[in-house]
């Protein structure tokens, strides 16, 4: 091992780095893109849901429910319908996305203190607004209970003392970027860290500058420390940007201690590494490299509860799920940042990171060296 | 300046050997596949040999054991003294290699390139700046330090590699098809400072398939389906089918001339090589199944005659035959074709 050789190839990786206008506009860019996509559309919550009332009724408590429902930010009243045909012309020609009808009677139903109906009706073509839009309005609808039914309300809570609310704990507002930024911190380090690696040794073999070192005096190992370095530099880099843009922009609430989370990222940094050098041995070309790379990122965005709920899967699709690291550091990243989560409640996920980078890393070593042997 | 006469007298001290190549029954297998089959080799120092061969008879795969990049699977090799097996390390410190691909870093600058090469074989400041202004001013790249490598044409890049492979002044060079891909005329350049390296005493070791280079070579050795199946000097490479005639034939339709070549029995094998398609016959045998009657005259002059008339009786009116010198090509086919013969 020669100090000397290793800072001489890190060097030449980063003036190589440096050349590239592919590379590095994307180790850049593309924390930052996946930033605001992934925070402004996909981690933002609904708001605005075009709302059509057909009122039957026309009182001044049916014009409160339509109040109550415009109130908040979640829906816009976008079409007042007078008939049946008016609310299912709102709803196919896409002006509403959510009806809500008062029959007539209504005001008086509510007066006397029987149960009155409210009809709700929901597009479901779109999954995720039906979801919300029903959640949001049940929320409304709660509320406007204990408004209307002052007396109701008040002998429910004393007599039986059930509290129908969901208290939500540790991300109050419920806002998705919470646990969406989190999420991009290992995700990113995750996709552009193996997608880099990934490139490193198969474009050296293609153009035979691997072949030419390993008739100099370089040896196996500091050529890959050459390599591994200034990759895991840049990742550092990447991961500080989007947590740094994450805190003060998104403003998403860090409760955690930083070492924990620098621990956590490091363990999921060498499984990546690891597993963009695997990539790289096996594969021919650099397109064979970013085709694998490719094809592994989906199965791993969804099979890692970074997008959806693991709770989803069907039981033998999650059973697959613990064999993806990005299971494990996603369940890291979002604890340590909501609800300040140390090694004491994590160490299960630590063990499995460990496993796997420690798996995975030696696993690409040891192809590594068989490769270059024969 | 200094750096470089200890570097080379450190190399010269190692185990003492005349030899600068001598391997022992290499051989290397891949799974069933035995790429380099119980090669003997003997190269003496300061010599240019010529490793010949068709693409994948194991040319490249000797190499890279002698270069101590991979395991032999069986038999010993010594490379400067050292044994490939037990001290790469040494083998390589003390080799310099260049392959077809000029494994040059294309991103980098030409003065990068001969930076981070001199870096690799800890050359000093002023080892480094002697080095750096020879290899520019040999590869003619004085004043285009800054160029981007990717940009320079072939034959820059050829020598900017050389330069890169004998920075530390090895004492012994591997090539491996130097010249493929580049034009006759830097191919020449090319000759001409590996001819030079060798005045200076380093053994070069050169594989290629350009069949006129191999006479540059001081010995030859021929590799065919991992085996070595020839080895001497050009001259005694040449004499080894000095009991056949080879016949060089011109007609205007070469391919319908080779067809019909094939297609005879007195033709033992028959090939294009340059302009002609060149015949092996045996001259004794088809001046006796002639019909065609010349009383004096060597031989094989007169064997010349008698395909040249059977020709023009077949229809070609326009071909001639005329004897030649076997070329170490020439010899290469008979010996490939026995060698065929001879595996069934």
């Amino acid at each position: 091992m020669s100090l000397r050789r290793i800072r001489l190839l890190i060097w030449k990786e980063f003036l190589q780095l440096s050349r590239d206008r592919m590379i590095l506009p994307i180790l850049i860019i593309m924390p930052l893109l996946q930033l605001v996509l992934f925070g402004y559309v996909v981690g933002a919550d609904i708001k605005d849901l075009r709302l059509a009332v057909l009122d039957r009724d026309g009182t001044t408590v049916s014009r409160s429910v339509t109040e109550a429902f415009t109130a908040a930010e979640y829906f816009k009243l976008t079409v007042r319908a007078h008939n049946d045909a008016d609310v299912q012309r709102a709803l196919d020609g896409n002006r509403a996305s959510v009806a809500i009808e008062i029959p007539k009677g209504f005001a008086d139903q509510v007066e006397r203190g029987e149960s009155a109906q409210l009809q709700l009706i929901v597009d479901g073509s779109d999954g995720r607004v039906s979801q919300m839009a029903g959640a949001y309005a049940a929320g409304i609808v709660n509320r406007l209970n204990t408004e209307l039914y002052p007396r109701q309300a008040a002998l429910a809570k004393g007599n039986v003392g059930i509290d129908a609310r969901t208290r939500v704990l540790f991300n109050p507002a419920v806002r998705a970027i919470n646990t969406m930024v989190p999420g991009l911190l290992a995700f990113i380090l995750l996709i552009s860290t193996s997608a880099i690696m990934s490139q490193a040794v198969v474009k050296e073999r293609e153009r035979g500058t691997l072949e030419q070192l390993f008739v100099t005096p370089v040896g196996r190992t500091e050529y890959l420390t050459g390599k591994l370095v200034p990759y895991a530099l840049v990742s550092v880099v990447q991961a500080s940007v989007v947590f740094t843009v994450g805190t003060l922009w998104f403003k998403v609430p860090f409760r955690g201690s930083g070492f924990v989370l620098a621990l956590g990222l490091a363990l999921f940094l060498f499984t990546s590494l690891g597993m963009g050098l695997l990539i790289s041995l096996v594969s021919r070309t650099r397109q064979q490299a970013q085709q694998m790379i490719i094809f592994l990122q989906m199965p791993q965005m969804i099979l890692s509860g970074f997008m959806f709920p693991l709770e989803v899967l069907p039981k033998w699709l999650y059973a697959v799920t613990f064999v993806v690291p990005l299971r494990y550091i996603l369940v890291v990243v979002r604890s340590v940042f909501l609800k300040g989560s140390g090694l004491a409640e994590l160490w299960p996920q630590f063990a499995a990171l460990t496993v796997f980078a420690v798996g995975i890393f030696a696993l690409g070593l040891s192809r590594f060296h068989k490769q270059l042997s024969d | 300046m200094r750096l470089f006469r200890t570097t080379s007298r450190q190399t010269s001290a190692a185990p003492d050997s005349p030899e600068a190549v001598v391997a022992d029954g290499l051989t290397k297998r891949f799974g069933d596949f035995t790429a380099v089959d119980a090669i003997d080799l003997s190269v003496p120092r300061g010599e240019i040999f010529g490793f010949l061969g068709p693409n994948g008879s194991g040319k490249t795969t000797t190499i890279r054991m002698l270069c101590g990049t991979i395991a032999p699977s069986g038999g010993s090799a010594t490379v400067m003294g050292y044994d490939i097996a037990t001290q790469p390390e040494k083998v390589r410190d003390n080799i310099g290699y260049m392959s077809q691909k000029f494994s040059l870093f294309q991103d980098l600058t030409v003065d990068e390139n001969l930076r981070f090469y001199s870096g690799i074989y800890g050359l000093s400041a002023e080892g480094f700046a002697e080095r750096r202004s020879h290899i520019l001013q040999m590869a003619g790249l004085v004043g285009r330090e800054n160029e981007m490598t990717a940009n320079l044409s072939v034959g820059w890049k050829q020598r900017l590699a050389l330069g890169c492979a004998t920075m530390h002044r090895p004492q012994l060079l591997f090539l491996d098809e130097p010249t493929s891909g580049v034009d006759p005329t830097a191919r020449r350049q090319f000759w001409d400072l590996l001819y030079e390296l060798a005045r200076e005493g380093v053994t070069l070791f050169v594989t290629t398939h350009y069949m006129d280079e191999a006479s540059h070579c001081n010995r030859l050795g021929f590799m065919y389906r991992g085996r070595m199946i020839a080895a001497g000097t050009p001259s005694e490479i040449r004499g080894m089918c000095s009991d056949q005639t080879i016949l060089a034939i011109t007609d205007d339709d070469r391919e319908r001339l080779l067809d019909h070549l094939e297609k005879q029995a007195v033709v033992h094998e028959a090939y294009l090589s340059g302009a002609s398609v060149h015949a092996v016959v045996d001259s004794e045998e088809v001046c006796a199944g002639s019909t065609l009657s010349i009383d004096s005259g060597d031989l094989r002059v007169r064997a010349a005659a008698c395909v040249e008339a059977d020709l023009v009786a077949a229809g070609f009116a326009g071909a001639r035959a005329v004897v030649v010198q076997p070329t170490i090509e020439d010899v290469f086919v008979h010996l490939v074709s026995q060698e065929r013969e001879r595996q069934g």
